[in-house]
């Protein structure tokens, strides 16, 4: 009998084919635009994470206590170097840097501003976050002819490569000499002459506007302090576990995951699961309202049949599995199109992304990059299946209330 | 065995508009028989076939289908009795548009779950005494009005019930297709032994029947065998 039933749903979905098509078509194009918004949305977040991990963070971080509130040269972490290799043999740690961090006054012949130094092994960043991307070979849109290409950078001979946004406060450009002061271990004001070799952009703020990077090396030297210290471990790893192994580990120190040192970004994050929230509850709506509206005017168009069909004695649940079918067979039309024009759109977003480079400055400031890409995920997919399945089912409840009021001998009274 | 005893029916009880559709019936119907209810328009007779038909509910009275009381059933057994015991043609077929003649036909059997076989070969046992055989494939809408009473008529028979109920059946038809439909209608009441119980003022039908009733203001006026 159900064959039957599918039969008749089937056949009944497209007895006014025009107004079908268009909800199947109205559930195409809205689902196909909230999968990509959500790509873009998470894309954005994800870039941003990306790059505030690869450059900064890592998924984890270890300071001396107190190191982040004094930033102070004295709350060093003692025997890093043994640390960091106690560290890259536990389970799911895919690299392991040292940084040596001062802040202290940058200086050209006619600017200052104050600064980050970042002592860091060119190497081993590269093996952490592929520190070389960040490099910047276009400063406001303009190609530079003396940019150094991604892989050519050196930090030898006090080379440095600076935040872009202190550049353009500096008003420096590759080839610029700096001078750089601060407080050593000793206490004493000390001052090293720098030669920028680098301009980076990692849209990590705090970076971009404050940072200038220097081999590790030559910091400890100037800083006076001991090759096998460090202010700061960043690790990348998998292992979500790995943040409590270390805190329970090194209890000495300051063990903080990703989400912890960036706050802002799990607000952001919250932030975009509203609006993807705000954008799904939309799409579903338009969904719901569709279905609802092609399933009701169905409804009322076939009163008479089915009161017909229930005076002849067709149990009510044949019926309603029959409307429900109809209302399915519209919403997962709608969900296969909508999905195969998702898939298009995610696709472009993710490989050639949505260019907005005319917003660049003000993106750029809250770590958005111009070009954002999108992501893919199965979830977008699954998700949406469930609720335009929901959203189906739900709609017909009304128009089956409607067939449950029909008295068959109404509507066979009323025959012509 | 239909019997109905003392069957009253209002319609608008209680108001100014009140009529007394069926008044005091007692009637006795035995399977096989083949039997008109006429009478003038309004008379009741409709209403007491859809009251024999389980479709429609009487104020007070009896009436049983061999030994249930059917007035007292609640709607899903009414919905049940109505499946497996009855068959129904109305006025204007009442087809499934979306179903071809074959499904049609077929439909109350499939809802009593009859096998693939059964009603494979009951639909083309019925539609080839219905001379609709030639049609199985159709849509409704692609016959003319006599071949979709026909297919009414197969799909009210089909599943073999016990009684056929049939309201005003050649009401859209010519005189030629009437005469068809009816004299079908005989063989069928003839071969399948199914009661056959109508509701109309046709003469046509009136000639054909076993047994009339004549009903006037919803009065069991006469009631004659031929």
């Amino acid at each position: 009998m159900y064959k039957l039933i599918l039969k008749m749903a089937w056949k009944n979905t497209f007895t006014r084919p025009a107004r079908t098509l268009l909800v199947i078509t109205m559930i195409a194009v809205s689902m196909s635009m909230m999968l990509a918004i959500q790509g873009l949305y998470d894309g954005m977040v994800k870039n941003m994470i990306d790059k505030n991990k690869r450059s900064d963070s890592g998924d984890i971080s270890l300071y001396a206590k107190d190191y982040r509130v004094q930033k102070d040269i004295k709350y060093i972490i003692k025997n890093a170097v043994k640390i960091k290799e106690d560290i890259e043999k536990l389970d799911g740690v895919k690299a392991v840097v040292l940084r040596l961090n001062a802040d202290g006054l940058l200086s050209t012949a006619r600017k200052s501003s104050f600064a980050s130094v970042h002592g860091i092994d060119l190497q081993e960043e590269e093996k952490f976050g592929s520190f070389s991307e960040f490099l910047k070979d276009k400063v406001n849109g303009k190609a530079r002819e003396d940019a150094l290409g991604l892989g050519k950078m050196s930090l030898a001979k006090r080379g440095a490569v600076i935040g872009i946004e202190l550049a353009k406060t500096l008003k420096v450009r590759i080839g610029s000499k700096l001078i750089f002061s601060t407080q050593d271990s000793f206490g004493e004001i000390k001052s090293i002459a720098l030669k920028v070799r680098g301009i980076v952009q990692t849209t990590n703020i705090l970076l971009d506007s404050n940072a200038i990077f220097v081999d590790i090396t030559l910091l400890h030297n100037f800083l006076g302090t001991s090759p096998l210290d460090a202010t700061q471990i960043a690790i990348m790893s998998e292992n979500e576990k790995l943040v409590n192994v270390l805190k329970s580990k090194y209890s000495n120190l300051d063990v903080k995951s990703f989400l912890e040192l960036q706050p802002m970004i799990k607000q952001i994050q919250a932030m975009m699961v509203i609006f993807n929230s705000i954008t799904f509850f939309i799409v579903m709506s338009v969904v719901f309202i569709g279905i609802f509206g092609v399933v009701y005017v169905s409804v009322l168009d076939r009163i008479r049949e089915f009161g017909i069909v229930l005076g002849i004695g067709m149990q009510y649940k044949y019926i309603r599995a029959q409307i429900f079918l109809e209302s399915i067979i519209v919403g997962l039309i709608g969900y296969l199109g909508g999905a195969v024009l998702g898939i298009i759109f995610l696709v472009y977003l993710r490989d050639y992304g949505l260019d907005l480079s005319s917003f660049s400055d003000a993106l750029e400031m809250w770590g958005y990059e111009a070009v954002i890409t999108g992501t893919i995920k199965i979830s977008y997919f699954t998700t949406t299946f469930g609720a335009i399945i929901t959203a189906s089912v739900l709609s017909v409840l009304i128009p089956l209330r409607k067939i449950k009021k029909i008295n068959p001998i109404d509507v066979i009274k009323a025959q012509i | 065995m239909i019997r109905l005893k003392n069957v009253n029916k209002y319609f608008y009880k209680d108001d100014p508009r009140e009529v007394h559709a069926l008044c005091d019936i007692n009637l006795t119907v035995e399977n096989g028989e083949f039997t008109l209810f006429n009478g003038p328009s309004g008379c009741g007779k409709t209403t007491l076939l859809n009251a024999i038909g389980a479709l429609d509910s009487i104020d007070s009275g009896k009436i049983y289908l061999d030994e249930t009381e059917i007035t007292t059933l609640s709607e899903q057994a009414r919905t049940e009795l109505r499946l497996t015991q009855m068959g129904f043609v109305f006025q204007s077929y009442n087809l499934i548009p979306v179903l071809s003649v074959e499904e049609n036909i077929s439909f109350i059997m499939r809802l009593r779950g009859f096998s693939d076989k059964e009603i494979s070969e009951r639909v083309l046992e019925i539609s080839s005494l219905l001379e609709i055989d030639n049609k199985l494939k159709l849509l409704p809408n692609e016959l003319s009005g006599g071949q979709q009473q026909r297919v009414a008529v197969a799909r009210a028979v089909a599943a073999k019930p016990k009684i056929i109920l049939a309201d005003e059946p050649t009401a859209n038809l010519d005189s030629k297709n009437s005469q068809i439909l009816m004299d079908m209608m005989r063989e069928l009441n003839k071969k399948e032994g199914m009661s056959i119980l109508f509701a109309s003022h046709d003469n046509l039908i009136m000639d054909g029947a076993s047994r009339v009733i004549e009903l006037k203001d919803g009065v069991l006026v006469d009631d004659y065998k031929k």
